[in-house]
């Protein structure tokens, strides 16, 4: 075969390489440095209100002092713990019981009601009850942290448990399939795609609720060290803290991306 | 009984014709008197109304109607996904369905579907072992090469790994019928396969259904509304009324096999093809009054 197949080594060394020197990859840094260089000529400029912000500059001396501070790193392995955690455990818990409600009537009309109720709680709502319930402060930082991915994978994956199409069930059973065959060969691969959607929009709001509560209850985190910065009157620490959340951000979600290619092939199509 | 004896030339099978072969013939079908009536949102609905047909064993049947008409429901009765209100259908003279029984879903009665039923998450090799590797009749190692033999009879060769969703059409349909032919059925099912293909796509697979059926010698239950597609593959065509269903005219089809394109240009077949168009015609006329009024 001349082109590169998906299983060699070498083809995934293309691939990689092909994707990080990509047009792709050149417009989306274009348009960053362009937002950089505007940045930092309206902060020289003296513009109203955007001078408040601290300009690139003084940002990135702050970058390059925090680098070498070994708190900075603790903060991104705070939150990185916290999340990891409640996401798993979310998805632990979330999935098993997400296609359950999807496949059975019975549990779904049990379960959906309490589910539809609890699910508009913002998840910080209920930081102030999970500290009264949780023994310690962090287990109830990735409660809350489980709750923001939760939700939504469970609302992803019943309704995509829920959409399978009947031919498939038929065709199935026609082949002689058992129920546990229906379920692993039919109702999980079809399902996998919105789990993957779950996870994706459930790791983004993790991380919204994580940095959330540690601004709130914590002493740790990258949230806490924005919100701090913010308090001391160091204020391009601040804008550092939003950038690294950013970025831990863009990496978690670029983890899920890569998961759900690899567990999804055959979407890989287009 | 081997699973896969079918997919190399049989010994005995004479291709020319098939009624010669010495293969034991199962796959006989005998509706009596069936009747489909359901109630969706309390309308009651005569599908198919005192359906009475004969299918011998290995005959390629075609059903032809108006849409709508319920071919499709007496073939999901036959194939098991819906019950019998009135009747009874046979298979070798053993009760499938009746109004009290209903036999479920099995490999003996397997379906094509209109629209494709290959599962987009597995590969075509995959989707066409399905069957036996479930029913534990065959190990993978051994399963996954009669597959590929049976892939490449069909004239696809190189797409077992591939995902249904990379192929075209029509080696879908294909891969979807080598799917249903590994399981060795007694009755093979088809409900409008190539209704979604164009006319060139859809030639070339009509003559890989043939060499399948003449190679094979299953029992045939093809529906569609192409009528010409009707008279080149069919044996027997049934021309079924309007809603609700029932059995208007039989046509025997003596065109001798096997066939190719150049049966399209014969003198019997434009003769048959008028006889059916005939037919149809008036059941067709009837079915677009009645879903106007419907609408009205």
């Amino acid at each position: 075969m001349s082109a590169p197949g998906r299983r060699t080594t070498r083809g995934l060394a293309i691939k990689i390489q092909e994707s990080v020197f990509s047009k792709e990859t050149y417009r989306g840094s274009a348009t960053v440095i362009v937002l950089l260089i505007l940045w930092e000529t309206a902060a020289q400029l003296g513009l109203p209100v955007i001078k408040n912000i601290p300009p690139l500059t003084s940002v990135l001396d702050a970058f390059r002092e925090v680098i070498f501070d070994s708190s900075y790193w603790g903060s991104w392995g705070a939150s990185f713990h916290r999340i990891f955690t409640g996401f798993i455990v979310a998805q632990i818990i979330g999935i098993p019981l997400g296609l359950l409600m999807g496949t059975s009537r019975f549990f779904r009309e049990m379960t959906l009601p309490v589910f539809e109720v609890l699910r508009p709680i913002p998840p910080l709502a209920w930081v102030p009850a999970a500290a009264i319930f949780w023994p310690t402060r962090e287990m109830s930082i990735i409660f809350v942290t489980f709750l923001g991915a939760f939700f939504v994978l469970i609302l992803n994956i019943v309704s995509g448990a829920r959409a399978i199409d009947s031919r498939y069930i038929r065709a199935a059973t026609s082949m002689g399939s058992r129920r546990k065959d229906i379920f692993w060969r039919i109702v999980l691969p079809a399902t996998l795609p919105s789990i993957i959607v779950g996870m994706t929009v459930g790791i983004g709001l993790a991380w919204n609720t994580v940095v959330a509560a540690e601004m709130i209850a914590s002493r740790s985190g990258l949230g806490f060290m924005t919100w701090r910065s913010y308090v001391t009157f160091t204020y391009p620490l601040i804008v550092v803290g939003m950038i690294s959340i950013g970025i831990a951000g863009y990496i978690s979600s670029g983890i899920i991306r890569l998961l759900g290619h690899h567990i999804t092939p055959w979407l890989r199509t287009n | 009984m081997n699973t896969v004896s079918y997919a190399m030339e049989l010994p005995g099978a004479n291709v020319a014709n098939p009624a010669l072969s010495s293969r034991p013939s199962v796959g006989k079908l005998s509706i009596r008197d069936a009747s489909i009536i359901y109630d969706p949102e309390g309308v009651h609905v005569v599908a198919v109304e005192n359906c009475s047909l004969e299918i011998p064993a290995g005959e390629f049947c075609v059903i032809v109607g108006p849409p709508e008409c319920g071919k499709t429901t007496l073939l999901n009765a036959i194939a098991g996904f819906r019950d019998l209100t009135f009747g009874e259908i046979y298979l070798d003279d053993q009760l499938l369905c009746s109004a009290d029984k209903t036999t479920p879903p099995g490999a003996d009665r397997i379906v094509v579907f209109r629209d494709g039923a290959l599962f987009p998450w597995d590969t075509v090799l995959d989707n066409v072992i399905y069957g036996p590797v479930v029913q534990g009749k065959m190990k993978k190692k051994e399963a996954r090469e009669a597959g590929e033999e049976l892939l490449s009879r069909m004239g696809l060769v190189g797409i077992s790994r591939s995902y249904p969703g990379e192929i075209s059409c029509g080696m879908r349909r294909r891969a979807e019928i080598a799917r249903a032919m590994m399981n060795d059925p007694k009755v093979l099912l088809l409900d409008e396969p190539f209704r979604a293909m164009d006319a060139l796509t859809r030639t070339v697979i009509q003559k890989y259904l043939l060499d399948v059926y003449d190679a094979s010698n299953k029992t045939v239950f093809f529906i569609t509304h192409d009528l010409e597609e009707a008279i080149f593959l069919g044996t027997k065509v049934v021309v079924y009324t309007a809603r609700p269903g029932k059995v208007k005219k039989l046509i025997q089809v003596d065109i001798p096999r096997p066939r190719d394109f150049r049966v399209l240009s014969s003198e019997r077949y434009q003769d048959l093809k008028e006889e059916v168009i005939e037919a149809v015609r008036d059941e067709a006329r009837k079915a677009i009054e009645a879903d106007e009024r419907k609408r009205a």
